[in-house]
Parts: structure tokens; sequence; C-alpha cells
């Protein structure tokens, strides 16, 4: 585990050095300023959270892109040899961009709290918003280490497919079937609804961490061949 | 480490780059990889260093640290020398000290302060060599490692590669420079149309030179000059443990190859 934690912190040090992280802030700038430009009334809190969830899955897919990215191809294979396996590498990467997204996923919850709601929710929305930014934060993950360098050499049509991933994954959400994909759509429905933690929450949960997962297996196969 | 019935190409339909390769590389091996450009040398170092995957076969036996130095490093990163060698040996688990001392062995000390972007070429290419060199692996694979060196740190290479090799480590490496001409001991392998040729013994994949293993005695003081000496020279030499500095008489020894490396297949 050593290895894996310490290029994991050597790779968010070049990224935080290299000031990549610019980019998918001020996507989250312009999501918090959408969002809460004006006060959210009392009642609306987990829905704009929703709302803040499905809009950020592009900024964490941006977040983790970039992070995979900052290390050049040749500081890959060194990274390998010094880690001692593939599979660290890879692992590291992963970890790292799971730690600058959470970064991310803690400033979209608490700037609403200090700036963005008019009055303190209760515990059930801050448990709902932390478990959609969580689900928002794995598929932004899995999405932009998808449209990662390694896998899509390609710049132009890596950013092709992380927008239209997110663009079909949304217009797939619209229909009411639930496991066709992640379902965005579904996230922002449920919070509407009164008792989203016990009802709603599982069975939203299980589609997005299937297709999570899905996504991380078939990106980790692609790393097999694509070091 | 022996590489098994071992092809590699990039893609599902492409001509093969290594096919069928078999190639034993035993402990104290310091094998010189030619072969024209494209040839596949920097592959085969890559599926030796296990950054790459075979398509078929198999690598086994490789020693669980291995250091890995590539033709180009990438200079491009946002650190400063001293603290990308510092974010390596974290990840190897090593000392910091070990950075100061590489550093003098390759020349760099005054490197460690300068951004990596700011390097030039030659300064680059040490660090590139420093990084792999840290952990004392115990394979040490090289691609080019004499582009672009300084005198100095084109001297120390060769010893540095002998010290690995006398401590039981195998060194491969792909070099253009001759950067080892004259240092005997040393395996050659081209690598040709798809497969590994061991030219002195005619074989095609596995084979090198065997070995002889020689008894100096000298002076308890001369002990560690004329080790030294003798690695210089690209021997794989060591001092008996017990016989040196209290033992009147201290024995380097180590296996030393004929020179012609002709001898038959490992």
């Amino acid at each position: 585990m050593r290895p894996v934690l310490a290029l994991a912190r050597f790779k968010t040090a070049g990224y935080a050095r290299a000031h990549r992280i610019v980019q998918p802030f001020i996507g989250l700038l312009a999501v918090v300023i959408v969002l809460y430009s004006t006060r959210v009334g009392v009642g609306q809190e987990l829905s704009s959270y929703a709302d803040s969830a499905v809009l950020l899955v592009p900024v964490f897919a941006w977040a983790a892109r970039g992070l995979l990215d900052t290390d050049p191809d040749v500081q890959r294979l060194i990274a390998i040899t010094a880690a001692g396996r593939p599979g660290r590498e890879v692992g590291a990467g992963l970890l790292a961009a799971v730690a600058v997204n959470a970064g991310l996923a803690v400033l979209a919850l608490a700037v609403p709290l200090a700036i963005g709601f008019s009055s303190m929710p209760g515990w059930p929305v801050l448990l709902g918003g932390l478990a959609l930014h969580l689900l928002s934060l794995l598929t932004g993950t899995v999405l932009g280490a998808l449209s990662s360098r390694p896998i899509l050499p390609d710049s132009a049509t890596s950013a092709l497919v992380l927008l239209g991933g997110y663009v079909t994954m949304l217009l797939i959400s619209l229909a009411p079937i639930p496991w066709l994909t992640v379902p965005l759509i579904g996230w922002i429905r449920a919070a509407n609804e009164p008792s989203f933690l016990t009802a709603a929450l599982p069975s939203l949960t299980a589609p997005t961490l299937f297709w999570c997962a899905a996504a991380l297996l078939a990106y980790t196969r692609l790393r097999r061949t694509r070091p | 480490m022996r590489l098994a019935n071992l092809s590699f190409r990039y893609a599902r339909k492409a001509p093969w780059v290594l096919h069928e390769v078999g190639l034993e590389l035993p402990s104290g091996t310091i094998a010189e990889v030619k072969g024209r450009n494209g040839a596949g040398k920097s592959t085969l170092l890559r599926l030796l260093a296990g950054t790459a995957r075979p398509t078929r076969g198999s690598i086994s036996g490789r020693p669980p640290v291995v250091g890995f130095a590539p033709e180009i490093f990438p200079a491009q990163q946002p650190f400063t020398v001293s603290a990308y060698l510092a974010h390596v040996t974290a990840v190897r688990g090593l000392p910091s000290s070990v950075i100061g001392t590489w550093a003098e062995r390759l020349g760099m000390e005054n490197l460690l302060g300068t951004p990596l972007a700011d390097l030039s070429k030659g300064s680059a290419h040490k660090v590139g060599l420093a990084q792999a060199l840290l952990a004392s692996p115990g394979l040490l694979v090289l691609d080019e490692p004499f582009s672009g060196l300084d005198e100095r740190t084109r001297a120390e290479l060769p010893l540095a590669m002998a010290e690995l090799a006398g401590a039981g480590g195998i060194v491969v490496l792909s070099d253009h420079q001759n950067g080892l001409a004259g240092h005997p001991g040393v395996t050659h392998l081209t690598v040709e149309d798809a497969a590994v040729h061991h030219p002195a013994s005619g074989t095609t994949g596995h084979g090198t030179t065997a070995k002889a293993v020689i008894e100096v005695t000298v002076d308890a003081g001369e002990a560690e000059a004329v080790t030294r000496k003798l690695r210089a020279d690209g021997y794989a030499a060591r001092i008996r443990p017990g016989t040196a500095p209290a033992d009147p008489g201290p024995t380097p020894t180590g296996p030393a190859a004929d020179e012609h490396h002709a001898e038959g297949p490992r």
C-alpha cells in the first residue's frame, strides 16, 4: 500500500504544481454561481444538492482526466518500475483522482451551507447531499479515467468522449428504466421525494455503482495493454 | 530471469515486434542489446522491465526491484530535481540520503535545486539514471544510458553497472554510443527480424558466455583499490566477507568472463 500512497501523493503534487486544478475549479465555481446566486428556500436544499451532483459529473470527470494526464507517458513507465507493478500505478492514479475530486465535492457541499441556503438544513438533507455527491464523484472519476490519455491519446477525441459520455448518460437516464445507465435524472427526481434516504437512495445507488464498477473494470483491463 | 516463447506486437493484426524469443539472463549478467533503429530494442527493454506485457509467452524470475531509465527522461514535470527524486525514494521506500550519494556519483549535486524543465539534455538524462539507480535494483534496464553524458559520468556508469552485477543483479542496456567498449564480461545480444540473437554462440534467443571465478590475494590496504580497478575494467569483483581489512590477505574475487564472450550459451 505504501508505494500506492506515495505515488498518489506524487501525482497529486504534480497536478497541483502544474495548476491543472484551476480548470475544474472554475467549472465548480460556475455550478455554484448558477445554483446559489439566489438563496435556496427552506425544503428545497436536497433538490439543489441533486442538481449540483448532476452538474458536477463533467467537472469531476475533467479533474480526473487532467490529473491522469499530468504525468508524461514515459514517467508512467518509470512509476510502474518504482511502484513495483503496473496495477499499483493505475491504483495510485485513481486514488489521487478520487482525492482531488473529494476536495471539490467538499467545497460543493460546504459553500451552499455558508451562502446558498436560507437556513441550515437538517441531517437527512446533509446525508442525502453527501451521498449524491459521492455518487457523482465516482461517476465523474471513472468517466474521466476512460477519457484519459493512456486510453484515448488524441485530446480532441478524449474531450468529445468525456462530454459525449455525459450527455448520453443524461439523455438515456430520461427513460423510465433505471438500469440502462447511471440514473442522473433519477437523482434529481428522487430528491423531491419525501423519504429520499430510505426509499429512493438505495435504488439509485445500485445502478450507479454497477455502471461505475463496469467502467472501472473496462479502464483497468484497457490499461493492461496501455501502460 | 527467463524469457520463454515471448512474442509481442502492438495491435492484434500488427506485425510481430518480437516473435517466440527465448532468453535466459542469469544473475550477474551485463547484457548489451544492439540492433538497427526500430528493430525492437526498446520494446524488449520495456518487456524486461515489466512496463509492457508480452502478447504471448512469459517472463519469469524477474527480480522484485527494477530500475528503468528511458532513452529520453521526461523533464517537463513541475518539480525540482531534489523534489522529484524525493518522491521516487518515497515510492520505493528508501531513505532520502541515497539521493546525495547518487547525486555525487553522477556529478549532479549542483543540479538538485534546479527545476526539471530547466535542465539540459545531459543533465535531465542524469536524473533519469539516478532515479533508476537509487534503489540498487536487482534488474537495471537502461535505454541508451550513455547518450549526452559528460566524461565523468560516462566513466562512472560502467562502475555502477559492474557493482550491481557483482552483487548478483542483472543489467540490460541498449547502447549506440559504445559506452561499454573494451569492458569485458558483457553479453552482446542483437535484435533483428523479431528475434534476439546471441552472435557469439550462434543461437537465437538464449545464450551467454560461460563464467569463471579467479581468486586474487592482495594486501589488506589495497583490497578496495584493486576491487575498484577490476570493476572499472568491467569485471564483477567483490571482497570476500571476513577477509578485509583485519585479515592480512583480503581476496577480491568474482566471476570473470572471457572477453570474447565466445563460450557456449547459458
